[in-house]
């Protein structure tokens, strides 16, 4: 599997997960070899502009689209890599995203956490869609470690979503076909996130 | 539900990982030894976030401190906050580069002014923890503590926690020097020194001796986490049945029911 390495990130511990669990892993900031990666993984944090910048000027994010929309290679999209996935970011100024998953992301609104604390930090319970194959094997609304202030809402995504609540229901995973998400941090949900990468690789 | 944490603390100093009480530091045992008594390979099943903080009394060569990192995080799949020496961006770079998510600030947060501002914009809040280290002072007050607890700061410490509620941190690290290794519980007094409606998820810290500790601290409405940097207290699987205990008397903490060792690809050398 390759990990996309935009230079905003740390890639290290999204390696150490998938060398526990016995991948080969590369990292990678070259177009070509994203376009030929099999299995592709979009870490990140960050702001949304700053990334997307980085993508288009590197041209990896045409890679990308190519790599897993044209050719059907398998992407996961993690935190911001989900966001990244999506339609566009307002994240300083609205900012046009990779389009692989047609949803909006935007940041918590104070009525809608109701008064919880901004951002999103820390374990929160996952509810899995029906067919998920990312949540195969977990316990019923496992816990994930999440860290976010912009979120996806699942308006309009017809796809298996998976939700989770912080005053209000957002995607906490999507998935379809060949596209994976998720908004909290596998690499940093102990066993619930290994587990969930595993079958990540074996889907 | 968004879960409590149980958060456990490493205090490393040249080479080795100490026990802090009241701040006087004595050397336990090397890296090796904390694998050895901890499998600390397997140490982030029972907690939610790892603490490693660089104790050293004199400013230590960071690669050092960067080496043991990445050791230790390889197999830690938890978020982990470091910090101790931080004192600008590039120092903080190196420790996220090294395998920690988060930055912790103790005496920078007071004594340079704009780094806290800086780190976050660079950074993101959620990387900025604030450690404030709290001190019982006469008449009936509490001072805050600096530079390993033997430097207290001017001004009340309610004054300077109010000094915290705007600026731009992840979490709030409180540590009471007074039960600080001691093992007979929180000062939960620390918490009436909060601003009302403090809008930073607060880790206590200072005297856990046991999970009846761990409870007092979590069933209180201020605290998200608790923290113990007791190396002794917890050593083997204290850890492990601390947190079991938790779950069963009704504490929201993260659930995992799967076995992390049977996910990994080849069996550990012994």
């Amino acid at each position: 599997m390759t990990v996309v390495d935009i230079g905003l990130s740390n890639t290290g511990s999204v390696l150490n997960a998938f060398q526990y669990l016995g991948a080969k892993t590369e990292v990678t900031g070259d177009p070509k070899s994203v376009l030929s990666a099999e299995v592709i993984v979009l870490p990140g944090v960050g702001s949304y502009r700053q990334a997307m910048e980085r993508l288009r000027e590197s041209e990896l994010g045409d890679a990308i689209t190519a790599s897993a929309q044209d050719k059907g290679n398998k992407i996961l999209g993690i935190c911001l890599g989900m966001q990244l996935l999506g339609r566009s970011g307002t994240e300083d100024g609205i900012t046009a995203g990779l389009d692989i998953i047609p949803a909006d992301v935007a940041v918590f609104t104070s009525p809608e956490v109701r008064r919880r604390k901004i951002p999103h930090v820390g374990f929160n319970s996952v509810r899995p869609a029906v067919g998920s194959v990312l949540f195969e094997g977990l316990p019923q609304n496992p816990d994930f470690y999440f860290v976010h202030s912009y979120r996806m809402m699942p308006e309009g995504l017809t796809n298996t979503t998976s939700l989770c609540n912080y005053g209000t229901d957002f995607v906490a995973a999507y998935e379809h076909e060949n596209i994976f998400a998720t908004q909290f941090h596998p690499e940093k949900s102990q066993v619930n996130g290994l587990q969930l990468l595993k079958n990540f690789l074996e889907a | 539900m968004l879960k409590k944490r149980l958060v456990f603390t490493l205090l490393f100093n040249d080479g080795s990982f100490m026990l802090s009480r009241n701040f006087r530091l004595q050397r336990i045992g090397d890296l090796e030894w904390l694998q050895r008594n901890y499998v600390f390979s397997n140490i982030s099943e029972a907690i939610d976030e790892l603490i490693i903080l660089n104790v050293s009394r004199n400013e230590p060569p960071l690669n050092q401190f960067t080496d043991m990192l990445k050791q230790l995080t390889k197999t830690c799949f938890i978020p982990i906050a470091v910090g101790g020496w931080v004192r600008d961006a590039n120092q903080a770079h190196q420790l996220l580069r090294s395998g920690a998510d988060k930055v912790v600030l103790n005496a920078p947060i007071f004594g340079e002014p704009g780094l806290i501002e800086q780190l976050a914009l660079q950074f993101g809040r959620q990387c900025i923890v604030a450690s404030v280290d709290l001190a019982r002072s006469d008449p009936a007050g509490f001072e805050v503590r600096v530079d390993g607890g033997r430097r207290a700061l001017s001004g009340s410490a309610r004054e300077r926690l109010v000094e915290l509620q705007d600026k731009p941190i992840g979490d709030l690290y409180l540590n009471s020097v007074d039960r600080d290794g001691t093992g007979q519980g929180y000062d939960l007094e620390v918490l009436d020194l909060l601003p009302q409606d403090f809008g930073v998820p607060v880790i206590l810290a200072g005297g856990a001796g046991n999970a009846n500790h761990f409870e007092t601290g979590l069933l209180d409405d201020r605290v998200d986490a608790v923290s113990s940097a007791h190396l002794l207290n917890f050593v083997g699987d204290g850890l492990h049945k601390a947190r079991e205990n938790l779950i069963t008397r009704g504490i929201h903490l993260p659930i995992r029911d799967l076995d992390i060792r049977d996910l990994r690809a080849r069996p550990e050398v012994p």
